[in-house]
């Protein structure tokens, strides 16, 4: 509307504005509060006729902000949108077609929020709609309503492969034959993959007389694929939709997802970029992916196996196993060549067949240096190896041209005639350019590299297509065979420079390197193909990426691949890691070889940028909001003109505002504030300083007798100990969190009812955590040894019964809480003769002849029972003067009694220190030593 | 223009008036003092030492005339000459003065721009010339609440009057009680005369029925004239009955002025029509002109009523 992004749902509304004017008139004549004044020749004033009818006018901010606030609510009642979805429509139903292949992941947000807008623009405008994701394949399609289809949008999700376009045609042939009327939108990645570029022709033709739009994102789509050469160093290509200036960095994930390597890449206008990860060898294996970083799509991971992983190489020479001189050993060159792109193994263990032991390390080429290999266990492990897939690479030498076996790509001319004088050229044979069948096509031929002598093969009719290198005048240099799923390579020269340089040129190197790669292309032996070979046809799905790129478990729809699978992923095989055990094989999104080029939309109107279009946004939120803001402002603008916002009240006002402010803004976060009760300020005390606690029983004498005897004790502590507690505090233990206190004393009340089960629990979770909780049964003098347990023994009983109480025993003589502070014999209070029980520390090792002073468990006691009624032992009022009589009585037991008392709190605080301290002296004595 | 009128809410516009007549009873000490300082300066101002001396009650000599009882010849006079002289009597019987002041809600406001409240200025006035009078041996009395007094102590006594009143007597009226006073008694009557013109008018006949003269004196405040109001204004009487709602007061201000000055000019007349006199005092200036004033006024009608009266 008037070039502004902005419609509304209710223009009508708008109608409302001419009232404007009369508002205008009418706010005019509203006069403020008027100031007011006693008069009292007010009589007079009545009756006078007016001569001016208008009264003070309202001053124009105030009319402007009024006028405001009326024309904010009319216009959020007149439905205001801003970006609004202003679409061509059209009559029938839409068609939206969407591709979800793993170019559209990384914007899928941004994609879903376009339908979104496109299908409730259709729903506004009361027509159907049609979601079509492009991997729904042949499946008939028929208009459904928005619910339908938003419910459809939601389980939506980009797919980790590139859906066939093609397969979707017919059903919107058939729709479109249907609908004539029907709009079409297709929302594209913009990739040609999926056959996107015959697609578009055929949907071009087929939307004459409809309304067609090719919806495109912005930004273009980041692939990434494995390089197949790659033999030692790991390296990936970065491909973009397109040329493009992306850059970034790709992350070398391991199998646990856990980041080995970075290494940035740049297109800077190319379409393509090799990147190559500089990383040690022990890492380089652990491998498993390659993804670029923050782009979220299958197609920007590139999933590693066992064939990209680093080769073993185990070499193998004829010659005797003297390496005094290593320069003249055939494998020195080898080692050399391949020593930092494969792991290497050579045979050093003179005591065994070199051929069986190195093939028993299970290596993916096996190279034999100038050695003939006659019938016998090695040639059988040989033909083994080669038919299981491994591959086999031989150099000729003296010993195999004296006797050749059959373990070469080709006959060999035999005996010494294929050397010697008849074959001693005048001049040394360069190398021909390498045919493009060759595995070494592309490797550049040095000039210098010379061939002095060789081994002949026989000439017979497939000897062409085995061969992969030829010297100058066409005599085949290197020559190979399949064998199974195996391949036998044979360099018709020597590993050592005897015969040829060659293994002195960059060359060498090269040629070994492809060789080495090759056999990543030949399936790697794997001793369960032998076992099942049905099983070794298909390997099941481990598990897969979703169309983000998150490796998952597989789903339900992915099926195992066939052996020989190399395609691309599609619906049934989705990328991942297919295969069981540790041989995997992945499938990758894209193949290796694969190039991303931006689909050919001719024929169609393309709206690019489709994406970058901002969601609506309904403005009568925020009009009506600027309307309650302007009222308040009105408002108090009114009272001070008024009179009535003096400076006196403004705090009161201002405050109210700020009230009203708070209550209308939404608070960012409600919910944490309920999330927790608030601390009470008796817990925030209690975790501040120590306090002695003992539990309230609910019976007045004994809860003061123990808020007494614990005040008296904490004035003891703090006398005597470098310990000072608070106040003592009663708890309830159904309602008071007990995590603040290390000891608890809890006199018993057998009149009293049990505490609740939840009570329980929190006392036993609290004696879990490390607490301590004294029972004070303070039945010393009713219980008989032998007897019937007294109302209160049986209350303890009942209440432990629910807690987990560990083995107890009378306080030994040598337990750790007899020596915490004071030494003492054991613990009175009112009366000496109850027994104090605690628990049972580990028996003392028979063996151990030593005298210990002080034993201690590996924690505080959870538990201590007495029956001396201790607290009342303690209890004296304000003068110090006791309150209690005591049994038998005298000045002594009350100083044991508050002894005890000092002990018991030392225990619960310290522990088993005291324990370790008399050994002090003995471990000082041994450290100084 | 928006008029308000609401009755006042009893039981706070009660108390406040209550409160305020209280402050009045408190007042009246230092008003007593002031009436008295006040009449001392206008005694002292206009009489001076001519009335010093002890032959107070001796108004004059007058040839006898014949017809007259012998009795009124003052013979030791007459022993002079030959001729036979009368000793005239006639301050010997003392005019009443009725004093009637204001006590209404509307007397109990002052402006910015005021002295004083017009009630306090009302009852000084009020009471100096009450002293006046009694020093000149006329009795005064206060209408409706004490007898003619012309004890020296008159202030005193008119203000425990006063007092007493003020607590019983929540809202006095705005006007004295309409009963005749007799024959050559005086009346003055303090007060801002806000009251309707007829009200006044009936008033002042009532009072003058029988051929009492008086004295009329309407306290103003400045306020009232100059009427400096503008803009929206909300005017409440000064009872809180009534409220007056003035979108633009400044527009009232000429209708106003035009109003008091015809209220004032019935008042005037209602006033000359019983041969009363009228005299307005603004709170702005000082009690003194106003009770010198009031003090010539009162001899100047009076001897010629007196005269015609005779």
């Amino acid at each position: 509307m008037f070039g502004l992004p902005l419609a509304f749902t209710a223009p009508a509304a708008l109608i409302a504005l001419v009232l404007l004017g009369a508002l205008y008139v009418f706010l005019r004549i509203t006069p403020p509060r008027p100031r007011q004044t006693v008069f009292p020749p007010l009589r007079l004033l009545f009756g006078i006729e007016r001569k001016e009818q208008t009264p003070a006018r309202t001053p124009w901010p105030l009319l402007a902000l009024r006028l405001a606030i009326a024309a904010a609510a009319i216009l959020a009642m007149a439905g205001p949108i801003w970006n609004p979805l202003l679409f061509g429509g059209g009559a029938g139903p839409l068609l939206m077609i969407v591709d979800d292949g793993w170019p559209a992941a990384p914007s899928w947000d941004a994609r879903k929020a376009l339908i979104n807008s496109r299908l409730q623009g259709a729903a506004r405008d009361n027509r159907l709609a049609v979601l079509l994701p492009v991997s729904q394949g042949g499946v008939d399609i028929a208009p459904a309503d928005a619910a339908r289809n938003a419910e459809k949008l939601r389980a939506l999700e980009p797919q980790p492969y590139t859906p066939d376009h093609m397969a979707i045609l017919p059903p919107i042939r058939k729709f479109l034959a249907e609908f004539p009327r029907a709009e079409i939108a297709w929302l594209a990645s913009g990739a040609s993959l999926g056959q996107a570029d015959p697609f578009a022709q055929e949907l071009a033709a087929l939307a004459k007389g409809h309304e067609a739009t090719v919806l495109l994102g912005k930004d273009t789509a980041l692939a990434l694929t494995s390089i197949e050469d790659v033999s030692g160093a790991l390296e990936a290509k970065a491909l973009s939709v397109g040329p493009s200036g992306r850059k970034g960095m790709l992350r070398a994930l391991d199998a646990k997802g856990l980041t080995i390597g970075e290494a940035p890449f740049d297109l800077a206008g190319r379409d393509s970029a090799t990147v190559t990860f500089d990383l040690p060898t022990e890492l380089r294996n652990q491998v498993s992916r390659i993804a670029i970083d923050g782009e979220r799509s299958a197609g920007a991971v590139l999933l590693l196996d066992e064939r990209s992983k680093r080769r073993r190489v185990a070499v193998a020479s004829g010659a005797t196993a003297d390496v005094a001189q290593p320069l003249l050993a055939p494998t020195y060159y080898i080692s050399r060549a391949l020593g930092p792109y494969a792991d290497i193994r050579e045979w050093r263990d003179s005591a065994s067949d070199p051929i069986v032991s190195l093939i028993g390390e299970k290596p993916n080429v096996l190279m034999l240096a100038d050695m003939s290999v006659g019938a016998g266990p090695a040639h059988d492990a040989l033909v083994k190896f080669v038919q299981d897939g491994g591959v086999l690479v031989r150099f000729a030498g003296s010993r195999l041209a004296a006797s050749a076996d059959d373990l070469t790509p080709t006959e060999l001319r035999r005996g010494g005639r294929t050397l010697g004088g008849a074959l001693s050229w005048e001049r040394p044979k360069r190398l021909a350019a390498f045919d493009r069948d060759s595995p070494f096509f592309g490797l550049a031929v040095p000039n210098e590299v010379t061939v002095s002598r060789q081994v002949l093969a026989e000439p017979e009719p497939g000897l062409t297509a085995k061969t992969w290198a030829r010297l100058a005048d066409g005599t085949p240099l290197v020559t190979a065979d399949r064998r199974g799923k195996g391949l036998i390579v044979l360099f018709h020269v020597t590993a050592d420079t005897t015969w040829s340089n060659l293994p002195l040129s960059g060359l060498f190197v090269d040629m070994l390197r492809r060789i080495v790669a090759l056999s990543a292309q030949s399936a790697p032996a794997d001793q369960a193909q032998s076992k099942d070979e049905a099983a070794a046809k298909t390997q099941p799905p481990k598990s897969a990426l979703d169309g983000y790129g998150a490796l998952g478990a597989p789903p339900a729809s992915a099926q195992p691949i066939a052996a020989d699978f190399t395609g691309p992923a599609d619906a049934a095989h989705p990328p991942g890691f297919y295969g069981a055990g540790e041989a995997l094989t992945a499938v990758n999104a894209l193949r290796p070889d694969a190039k991303l080029t931006a689909a050919d939309y001719a024929g169609l109107p393309v709206k690019a940028d489709a994406l970058a279009v901002a969601a609506p946004v309904d403005l009568r939120v925020w009009l009506l909001t600027a309307a309650l803001v302007g009222l308040i402002i009105d408002a108090l603008a009114s009272l001070w003109m008024g009179g009535a916002l003096t400076l006196r009240r403004a705090g009161p006002a201002g405050a109210a505002l700020m009230a009203l402010l708070v209550a209308v803004a939404p608070s960012p976060r409600p919910a944490h504030a309920a999330d927790q009760a608030p601390i009470s300020e008796r817990d925030k005390e209690a975790a501040l300083s120590t306090h002695l606690a003992y539990v309230v029983t609910g019976d007045a004498a004994t809860d003061e007798a123990s808020r007494l005897g614990l005040l008296t004790l904490s004035r003891v502590l703090s006398q005597r100990t470098s310990l000072t507690p608070g106040e003592p505090i009663g708890l309830d233990p159904a309602k008071d969190e007990l995590a603040f206190y290390p000891m608890i004393y809890w006199p018993i009340v057998a009149s009293k009812p049990q505490p609740s089960p939840a009570a329980v629990t929190r006392i036993a979770a609290f004696m879990k955590s490390g607490g301590t909780v004294i029972f004070d049964t303070r039945d010393a003098l009713a219980a008989r040894p032998g007897g019937p347990p007294t109302p209160e023994a049986l209350w303890l009983r009942k209440l432990l019964a629910g807690v987990d109480v560990p083995e107890l025993e009378p306080v030994p003589r040598d337990h750790v809480v007899t020596k915490t502070f004071y030494l003492l014999d054991g613990f009175v209070g009112r009366t000496t003769i109850g027994q104090t029980w605690i628990e049972a520390l580990p028996p003392p090792d028979p063996h151990d002849t030593q005298v210990h002073p002080a034993r201690a468990g590996d924690s505080v006691s959870p538990i201590i029972i007495t029956s001396n009624d201790l607290a009342a032992a303690w209890a004296a009022d304000e003068d110090g003067q006791p309150l209690y009589p005591l049994f038998p009585g005298g000045l002594r037991q009350r100083e044991l009694a508050l002894r005890g008392g000092v002990n018991l709190v030392m225990y619960t605080l310290t522990g088993n220190y005291k324990a370790d301290q008399v050994h002090a002296r003995d471990i000082l004595d041994r450290l100084s030593h | 223009m928006t008029a308000v009128a609401h009755a006042p809410d009893k039981s706070s516009g009660q108390a406040r008036w209550r409160s305020d007549a209280a402050s009045l009873a408190a007042r009246l000490p230092s008003l007593v003092v002031a009436a008295k300082q006040l009449a001392q300066s206008v005694m002292h101002g206009v009489h001076g030492r001519r009335r010093a001396g002890p032959g107070e009650n001796f108004w004059q000599f007058r040839p006898f005339l014949s017809g007259e009882p012998a009795a009124a010849i003052d013979w030791r006079r007459s022993a002079r000459e030959d001729r036979a002289y009368v000793r005239e009597r006639e301050w010997e019987a003392a005019h009443t003065v009725w004093l009637w002041t204001d006590r209404s809600a509307s007397m109990r406001f002052a402006s910015p721009m005021a002295q004083a409240t017009k009630i306090d200025r009302g009852v000084v006035l009020g009471f100096a010339a009450a002293d006046l009078l009694v020093r000149g041996g006329e009795r005064v009395g206060l209408i409706g609440l004490t007898r003619p007094l012309a004890t020296r102590g008159v202030i005193e006594r008119f203000a425990e009057a006063v007092s007493v009143d003020e607590g019983l007597n929540a809202a006095p009226a705005p006007l004295p009680p309409a009963q005749p006073l007799k024959a050559h008694s005086k009346a003055i009557l303090i007060g801002d005369f806000l009251s309707e013109d007829d009200a006044i008018r009936r008033c002042i006949n009532a009072l003058s029925a029988e051929g009492a003269e008086g004295h009329v004196l309407m306290i103003a405040d400045p306020i009232e004239e100059a009427f400096p109001f503008e803009g929206h204004t909300e005017f409440v009487a000064a009872d809180g009955a009534l409220r007056l709602r003035a979108p633009r007061a400044q527009g009232l201000r000429q209708d106003y002025l035009e109003r008091l000055r015809r209220h004032r000019e019935a008042v005037r007349e209602a006033c000359r029509d019983r041969g009363w006199s009228f005299a307005i005092h603004r709170t702005d200036r000082p009690a003194a002109g106003a009770l010198l004033a009031l003090r010539m006024r009162l001899e100047g009608p009076m001897s010629r009523l007196s005269a015609g009266g005779a």
